[in-house]
């Protein structure tokens, strides 16, 4: 099978495993990029073809298809953040995120959502930001769509899938087929643990080798620490290597010198490095307002085999509860994959119980639901702060608001998963059980103490923490994702949403990176 | 207030002081030393956790537990250094109040310790009004229930086998 990666670094690309250097190393380019995901892949390859030396940094390894082992106990500690062990600071939210050279592009499940016109229209009302007429994102929607080969999925879903559609259709709620990043995708259903035939478009496979083809540097395995600024600018970016677990090592300096500068290493990440720069900050919003989407998980007992490690892993979703009427927190309903540690780990109970539930393994059908926050005055996420050694904990308080939306979504799960023809549903919960009714369930669900460690909350979305705004007092960075303060400093990340999206994140960010970058480099261009 | 009671809420106290307040034991406790406390502490655990998971051949249980152990203690390195050193604490202060436990109750080693004890002394842990106590909970469970399904070997009774493409190890 061909591995675009090895046959580019047999081509002499530009590619430094800072894990590997043993003295201090300076470096020059026009634009340097910290962060190879969705925002940093992107940018890297519309400025290089726009003519400019660009310099990528990732923390984790460059991995290819060749590398990827299909089996959770290599991808989580070799391409997911911590491990896949990253939390919240009181550990009540498991929060995956991808480490490995195309960030969570090269993990994620594909789900390609242009962004919700309600979450636009609240941009536009409380953060000035008119994505609207000539600012619209869709033309670039459009570009990132053609490029990453994003469109509706075709193939039957999955079973895991297909009960979220059954349910919707059978109670009359709304849902969607999704549209993937896909280009010959074999439905194997192993897009968390890297796509082992290079048929998910990350960034990995498509926008880095062209960066990288068009004479651009990657450096992998390496911790940016800190920008060096004076005034209104950036001078330099000082960063360590990291070791074989990926923990920064002291002993080596790099310092890299740029133009411009782009942070684009995700939500918590951009944050704390920005944190530890102690950056021009007068809105006070840096590192706050940090959104997760945290999610609930509800399982369900079919009678025939669901096998949801198979196919597609995402292709169905349900906007029902999205944006409710009342106050109440909307959420969105979706599954992911089960895979044997995702679900081992999240699944009620120990000893017989657990082992019970895990011999039925197949059987499980399993539905998330994603609380869309940041949008009311009781949901405004939480903050990254900095730890003894300079690495980022996210505070996230859980509120009584957030977990009335867990109620009511593990509720809605429940009688969705019921009308799709569940014998059993348990919400995963720690009081939770196996309810063999609807009526049972509701009953049950409806009196779960909703509690820190009691409800099991997750996120494989984070957003904000360097959010835009049009006015410096509301933000971080402007409109185009230029820091207010500083002038040669981009963030190009979900770090700049101002609230979470009530849809997956990876499109909103391509578009918004797409424009950014094009913008930018008119500027670099006229400000020669 | 019974033994246990009086257990959580001596370990609630220590684990309280250590993530509060100090690092102390694991600042002056060897790397070897912590090693140990974390592959007792998993030990302990790891037989009561994965009732009715592992297989009835007492050999072949013996080899799962060892492969799991070892699964864990090669996880931990690659989570944050903060994350490491609270773990680290809690191991050390497990592994002393679970010697404690076993002596209190007149077992001669905590592999003489009863299964169904261990699983008390968890659920209590889930349970507490301790914040402390239901992470540490939590965060046990989490690694060594990792730690078990993330190997082949351990997939015999779910059904489930990987596609390879390239194979590991």
């Amino acid at each position: 099978m061909d591995d675009p990666i090895r046959q580019g670094l047999a081509r002499g690309w530009k590619h430094i495993d800072a894990a590997t250097l043993n003295k201090d190393q300076q470096y020059e380019a026009d634009i340097v990029i910290v962060g190879t995901g969705a925002g940093g892949g992107l940018a890297a390859e519309i400025l290089t073809q726009a003519g400019f030396s660009v310099i990528m940094l990732e923390h984790g390894a460059l991995n290819s298809s060749s590398d990827f082992k299909q089996q959770e106990r290599w991808a989580y500690p070799h391409l997911y953040q911590d491990g896949a062990g990253r939390k919240t600071k009181d550990q009540g939210i498991a929060i995956l995120q991808g480490r490995t050279v195309g960030g969570s592009t090269t993990v994620n499940w594909t789900t390609s959502i242009r962004t919700p016109k309600n979450t636009l229209d609240y941009w536009r009302e409380q953060f000035g930001l008119d994505f609207s007429a000539e600012n619209s994102l869709e033309p670039f929607f459009d570009l990132a769509s053609g490029r990453l080969n994003i469109s509706e999925w075709r193939m039957s879903p999955n079973l895991n899938n297909l009960a979220l559609q059954r349910g919707c259709e059978k109670l009359g709620w709304q849902y969607s087929i999704i549209h993937r990043n896909v280009n010959g995708c074999a439905n194997l259903g192993l897009c968390g643990l890297g796509c082992p035939i290079n048929a998910k478009q990350s960034m990995l496979v498509t926008t880095i080798p062209t960066a990288l083809d068009g004479g651009a540097t990657l450096i992998s395995r390496v911790s940016a620490r800190h920008f060096a600024w004076q005034d209104d600018k950036v001078q330099a970016l000082h960063a360590v290597p990291v070791d074989e677990h990926y923990q920064p090592r002291s002993g080596v300096n790099i310092q890299i010198k740029a133009r411009h500068y782009i942070a684009a290493g995700g939500a918590i990440n951009t944050p704390a490095l920005l944190l530890r720069s102690k950056v021009p900050n007068p809105s006070g919003r840096l590192g706050k307002h940090t959104y997760l989407h945290p999610s609930l998980i509800s399982g369900a007992l079919f009678a025939e085999p669901i096998n949801g490690h198979a196919g597609a892993p995402q292709s169905v979703y349900s906007d029902q509860f999205v944006w409710p009427e009342s106050d109440n927190m909307g959420f969105k309903l979706e599954v992911p994959p089960v895979h044997p540690v995702l679900m081992a780990t999240k699944l009620i109970g120990m000893a017989e119980q657990h082992a019970h539930l895990m011999k039925q393994f197949n059987n499980l059908q399993v539905m998330i639901a994603l609380l869309r926050d940041g949008f009311a005055e009781q949901a405004q996420g939480g903050t990254v702060e900095l730890d003894s050694h300079g690495e980022p904990q996210l505070d996230y308080p859980l509120t009584d608001y957030l977990f009335a939306g867990a109620r009511e979504a593990l509720l809605a799960m429940a009688e969705l998963q019921f009308a799709a023809g569940a014998k059993a549903v348990m919400p995963i919960h720690a009081d939770g059980q196996l309810y063999k009714s609807w009526p049972e369930a509701k009953a049950a669900i409806s009196a779960l103490p909703m509690a820190i460690y009691r409800t099991t909350l997750a996120s494989a979305h984070v957003m904000g923490g360097s959010n835009m705004a049009a006015d410096a007092s509301k933000g971080v960075v402007d409109m185009q994702g230029r820091h207010h303060q500083l002038k040669n400093l981009s963030v190009f990340d979900g770090s700049t949403l101002p609230t979470s999206l009530g849809a997956n994140p990876q499109l909103t960010i391509y578009g918004l990176v797409w424009r950014n970058s094009t913008l930018l480099a008119n500027w670099l261009h006229g400000n020669q | 207030m019974n033994r246990r009671q009086f257990i959580m809420t001596s370990l609630g106290a220590g684990l309280g002081l250590s993530l509060g307040i100090t690092l102390y034991p694991v600042l002056t406790a060897s790397q070897s030393s912590q090693q140990t406390a974390a592959e007792m502490v998993f030990d302990a655990f790891l037989p009561a956790l994965l009732m009715g998971a592992l297989p009835a051949d007492h050999q072949l249980a013996q080899q799962q537990l060892l492969a799991t152990r070892k699964a864990a203690i090669e996880f931990l390195p690659f989570l944050p250094v903060t994350q490491q050193q609270q773990l680290a604490q809690l191991f050390l202060l497990l592994e002393q109040e679970l010697t404690r436990l076993a002596l209190s109750g007149n077992w001669l080693s905590l592999a003489e310790l009863p299964v169904q004890q261990r699983l008390s002394l968890l659920s209590g842990w889930r349970d507490s009004y301790l914040a402390l106590l239901q992470q540490a909970y939590c965060g046990l469970r989490e690694l060594l229930f990792g730690a078990y399904y993330g190997q082949p070997p351990h997939w015999a009774a779910l059904n489930y086998q990987a596609v390879e493409f390239n194979r590991y190890g």
